[in-house]
């Protein structure tokens, strides 16, 4: 009893780990853009964000359902073989998080924790313990799906904000206006991170505790403690991972308008939302960077890096086996050594984290490193600088082009 | 081991974010229009110029301000019209945020 209890306490700090890994690792996904475009200083940015992820936690709690209901069959498993392969997964999960932000892999978070959970589940258990319909419809198709409605979102805003805005007569057009915008769009997209990452946590620690006979497994909704030290952690490494942020955008982002990233952040909040009000467990980074590229391609003369599309692709695809790896791993541990593998894990786990914290400090973060992959994927789209004319622009130059010919022709005729 | 895949629901995500982010983004700029229209438009300098600003430098603002305050002086609307701009600007700017928040709203409430 002892023993478990230990494991469950072990589980906690784990999961709260991870959720801090995910707040310092997604910072991005909302103050990317607002900072590259002014719209922010670095500082205010960074603790909007993090005070709006603490708030968002408190929003929804559907998320965290998905995770404690579904993918892994509980019934099938016995709450002491449970808890060492949930403690494995998050192994899986924070490792490939940690070594991603080191290496600067676009991953995500949400995705990590999934192939963590999946892959020690697989080893310890079996295949018949995973419902892969639920891994299908409420992890791998929202995975797939997201990124496109992003994009497609935020391709059909960007087009109404810059038709909307449009004055072919040179006159200034108000666009600059769209800065104000971003300070409201970005402060959703911290909110909605927080209403759903913050409950993938909760989610773990909730299914931790049902397993542990803590909780009432009738009652699956997170207790309230765990809901306030998920949205406290989730805050404190989204404030935490902005200062590295700070240095990568220093170094220079994409060229992204106010118009653009307001287009941009208004559809990751969107479609985060309402797929957290639904209970899907959506990548931000994924819909985030889906948007960036979507509201670049809704700038007239603009054009895909597919080569930049594709790595991105490839490190979205590499998130679930690789955690699912590392995850598995870990639980042979446990399933070789028992209580022994779960310290060996522990230990493991807490030099590989040391290693990469310690490996971080001493490369300063640049571009290629830390959160770059929304700024990456803003380099998917090339943009010129001077735009194609407009189906309207043509038409007024043709006939002014016209006008200019008729009057000179009249002077000829004239003279 | 059958895949049940709710369709519905991706279709549902799908609209509700469509709709709210054509519905926010229009309004808004519709309010941004409206304003220049009012002949108030608005110039935002960047609150901290980063690596990644290439089209606004302090220069660039003072020049983008005047020439705003110079197509503010030739605005060929009334002073009526101009205020009527005006009102319909801050009603846009007010529906955006209204999307925003019944949305939020919605989310809270469990829809």
């Amino acid at each position: 009893m002892e023993t478990a209890a230990l494991i469950v306490v072990l589980v906690i700090g784990l999961a709260l780990f991870f959720d801090f890994t995910n707040g310092f690792h997604d910072t991005a996904n909302a103050m990317a853009t607002p900072i590259a475009t002014g719209a922010l200083k670095p500082k205010v940015a960074v603790l909007l964000a993090a005070v709006l992820n603490l708030v968002g936690a408190f929003l929804s709690t559907e998320v965290s359902k998905t995770i404690s209901h579904g993918i892994i069959r509980e019934d099938q498993i016995t709450p002491t073989e449970f808890l060492p392969l949930i403690f494995a997964g998050l192994i899986g999960a924070i490792t490939w998080n940690m070594l991603t932000w080191l290496l600067g892999l676009p991953s995500s978070s949400s995705h990590a924790l999934f192939g963590g959970l999946i892959g020690a589940t697989i080893v310890g258990v079996g295949v018949l313990a995973i419902d892969f319909g639920v891994v299908m419809s409420k992890v791998v198709l929202p995975a797939v799906i997201a990124p496109f409605t992003a994009g497609l979102i935020a391709f059909a805003a960007t087009k109404v904000a810059y038709a909307m805005t449009r004055r072919n007569d040179a006159k200034p057009d108000g666009r600059d206006g769209f800065r104000w915008g971003q300070i409201f769009s970005s402060s959703l997209v911290a909110l909605a991170h927080g209403t759903n990452d913050a409950q993938k946590t909760m989610g773990v620690i909730t299914l931790a505790l049902i397993m542990a006979g803590w909780q009432d497994s009738s009652h699956a909704d997170p207790q309230l403690w765990v809901i306030l030290a998920c949205a406290l952690t989730i805050a404190l490494g989204t404030y935490m991972g902005g200062w590295r942020i700070i240095r990568t955008l220093g170094k220079g982002l994409t060229d992204v308008k106010p118009a653009q990233g307001y287009s941009a952040e208004t559809s990751t909040a969107a479609t985060i939302l309402a797929s957290s009000a639904l209970g899907f467990a959506l990548s931000t980074t994924q819909v985030a960077s889906g948007s960036v590229i979507g509201s670049g391609l809704g700038r007239r003369g603009s054009t895909v890096r597919w080569r930049t599309v594709g790595r991105i692709a490839i490190g979205w695809l590499l998130t679930l086996p690789a955690a699912g790896l590392v995850g598995a791993v870990a639980a042979l541990f446990v399933a070789w050594l028992g209580s022994w593998g779960i310290f060996i894990d522990a230990v493991l786990a807490v030099v590989v984290v040391l290693w990469i914290f310690l490996r971080s400090r001493r490369d300063r973060v640049s571009a290629s490193n830390a959160m770059s992959e929304v700024a990456d994927s803003g380099r998917a789209v090339k943009v010129t600088r001077n735009p194609p004319p407009t189906r309207r622009q043509r038409r007024a130059t043709r006939a002014a082009d016209s006008a200019r010919r008729d009057a000179r022709s009249d002077d000829g005729e004239g003279s | 081991m059958g895949f049940e895949i709710d369709w519905i629901a991706f279709v549902q995500v799908f609209v509700s974010a469509l709709t709210a982010t054509i519905v926010v983004v229009a309004s808004y700029s519709l309010g941004l229009r409206m304003l220049v229209r009012a002949g108030r438009p608005p110039v935002v300098a960047p609150a901290e110029f980063t690596d990644a600003i290439t089209v606004m430098s302090e220069k660039r603002r003072a020049r983008a301000a005047k020439a705003a305050a110079k197509a503010a002086k030739r605005n060929p609307l009334t002073a009526a019209q101009k205020r009527w701009a005006f009102a319909a600007a801050i009603a846009s700017f007010a529906v955006c945020a209204l999307a925003v928040l019944s949305g939020l709203l919605l989310i809270v409430i469990g829809l």
